[in-house]
């Protein structure tokens, strides 16, 4: 068994990288929909992007508390070093550096370009509301698809990141960007639907819409769980029985299976499937937030231990 | 770019004097800890921030029932192939003119990425100063022509320092002399520089399997997977996009 070393990422990382997937997702749902007609789908733009927008603000916030001091954020961007040869295909532009290899520089510039781009779409859709006549539309456009693809970065790459670490159970599962991405999906989808209905504004079949996106994404999420357990059981890698162990039998199973899989995945997609009540429907949706969170967590908490 | 430099470590010479961990602690001016109880002479369980070298004692039931002792100094293995360096978003950690790995404590941001992107459980975390550290090759000593201090207080020689090529000459005739001697298993970790890692910098002689002494059999570059697990990053989200296009898709105003 490979000695390894507790890296001992606190809950605030987990909350960051829920944050940010929500974010990611709700942004390319309201882009989606606005592309699509946006005038049917008025509501989901205008919440989508709001919600991206507040979702995303307290992200460099919990990273910056992490990290302890402030200004050490903007080394992931920017330094002045002595020495270049810091990592393969590196790009040094100046005092800045993108390492294409080290998903925690991409994702901060992912999180830096998004931010700017969230904060702009989410002014297209106050100006709009503030006088009526001016349509934005065009720029929205722009912004959106821009955004889109910084956002399915912003949800995907914490996954991509952890399965560059040499932890077993990160390092042999292939699939957590993967995952990361299609939860940062369900539960960007059902934030926008939640809000929709406690607002009551679900009219139009706007939720009837966010239904038929939340069906497949979540079964999209079951999938890539799935693949993702299984390929950690089939790679034969160095201390993934135990590792894989510890999330389905031991001492984190039970937030795996009744919190992940049944609570947080199985009934909320048993109600979208056969209800389409609005109180239980907003319940799913709690659920799919609730579950999106956990499913990060347990696997985050579990691949951090250190065996011996 | 300087002659490649690297660190020998052969642990048939070892005798578990610790001389190396307190030459080591000296030199680099690390603090003292409390000593952890690990059920052997063994101390500390893992690298810490501020023990750089660390002897481990792996005790083995012998085919004769007897206690076999396995000793082994262990130390950043200044990998060809760094995953700590790889990960490092602030581009504190670089690889010296010397083939050394090394972290560059005032751009360090404390982020710990690279404390779980080392396959050797070798970079720490110091929480005093809120940043990363581990074995710096004695950088300071090497830019004045000397060798680790761990390799001068050595008294058997089981840790040497000198040149790369010339180093891993000796090392693979060492290991040749012990198989003659009857110790079968003998074999060097990190030597080759075709194998894992594109080698290691600081290799060693063992007496026996990688796993025996707690190092993985076959280390990968943890950053090999970015590739794959981006591209089906991909592929989820292009799942994603045709699912929300077909909610969205306009119905001719049916619903
Ligand atoms: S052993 Fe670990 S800390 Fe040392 S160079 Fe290799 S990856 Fe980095
Ligand atoms: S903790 Fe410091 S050295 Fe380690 S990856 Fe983060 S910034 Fe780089």
């Amino acid at each position: 068994m490979p000695l390894l070393q507790r890296a001992d990422w606190p809950l605030l990382i987990d909350l960051y990288f829920f944050l940010a997937g929500l974010a990611g997702g709700a942004f390319v749902i309201a882009t989606i929909a606005h592309l699509l007609g946006g005038e049917r789908n008025r509501s989901v733009v205008r919440v989508g992007y709001y919600l991206a927008l507040l979702a995303v603000i307290p992200c460099p916030i919990l990273l910056i508390v992490d990290l302890g001091v402030p200004s050490r954020f903007l080394h992931m961007l920017v330094s002045f070093k002595p020495d270049p040869a810091i990592g393969a295909a590196t790009i040094n532009i100046g005092p800045f550096h993108i390492k294409p290899f080290s998903p925690m520089n991409m994702g901060a510039w992912a999180l830096l370009g998004f931010s700017a781009l969230a904060f702009l779409a989410a002014l297209s859709v106050f100006l709009e509301d503030a006088k009526r006549g001016r349509n934005l539309s065009a720029l929205r456009t722009t912004v959106g698809v821009i955004g889109g693809f910084f956002g399915f970065f912003l949800a995907a790459y914490p996954g991509v990141l952890l399965g560059a670490t040499a932890r077993p159970l990160f390092q042999n599962g292939s699939f957590l960007g993967a995952l990361f991405l299609a939860v940062g999906a369900s539960t960007g989808a059902a934030a926008i639907a939640l809000i929709l209905s406690l607002l009551g504004q679900e009219a139009g079949g706007t939720v009837g819409r966010l239904r038929q996106i939340i069906i497949p994404v979540l079964l999209l999420q079951a999938a890539t769980l799935a693949l993702f357990l299984l390929r950690v059981g089939m790679s034969g890698g160095e201390g993934t029985p135990q590792s894989l162990a510890l999330l389905l039998s031991g001492p984190y199973s039970l937030i795996f299976w009744v919190g992940a899989v049944a609570v947080g995945l199985i009934v909320p997609f048993v109600l979208q499937i056969v209800t389409r009540q609005p109180g239980l429907l907003a319940i799913s949706a709690v659920l799919i937030l609730v579950g999106g969170f956990l499913v990060k967590y347990v696997i985050i908490a579990a691949g951090q231990v250190v065996l011996s | 770019m300087a002659r490649t430099v690297a660190m020998f470590t052969d642990v048939s010479l070892c005798i578990g004097c610790r001389a190396c961990q307190v030459a080591c602690k000296q030199w680099n001016q690390l603090e003292a800890e409390e000593p952890e109880w690990t059920g052997t002479y063994q101390n500390h369980a893992h690298f810490t921030d501020k023990s750089y070298r660390l002897v481990r004692f792996f005790e083995e039931k012998d085919d004769k029932g007897g206690l076999q002792w396995n000793l082994m100094s262990d130390v950043c293995k200044h990998c060809a192939q760094a995953g700590c360096l790889e990960a490092c978003p602030t581009g504190a950690i670089y690889r010296t003119q010397y083939g050394t790995v090394n972290i560059n404590q005032d751009i360090c941001n404390g982020c710990r990425y690279c404390v779980s992107a080392c396959p050797f459980g070798v970079v720490a975390f110091n929480h005093d100063t809120g940043r990363a550290s581990k074995c710096t090759f004695c950088n300071d000593r090497l830019h004045n022509g000397l060798g680790p201090a761990c390799a001068k207080a050595c008294p058997t020689e089981s840790i040497q320092f000198g040149f790369r090529d010339e180093l891993a000459a000796k090392a693979r005739k060492r290991a040749e002399e012990l198989k003659k001697m009857g110790y079968k298993n003998a074999q060097l970790y990190g030597e080759d520089q075709n194998g894992p890692l594109g080698g290691l910098n600081a290799f060693f002689l063992l007496l026996d399997k990688p796993s025996v002494y707690g190092l993985p059999e076959k280390p990968r570059l943890p950053q090999n997977n970015v590739l794959v697990d981006s591209l089906l990053s991909i592929g989820s989200a292009l799942l994603v996009g045709i699912g929300a296009m077909v909610a969205f898709r306009e119905r001719g105003g049916k619903e």
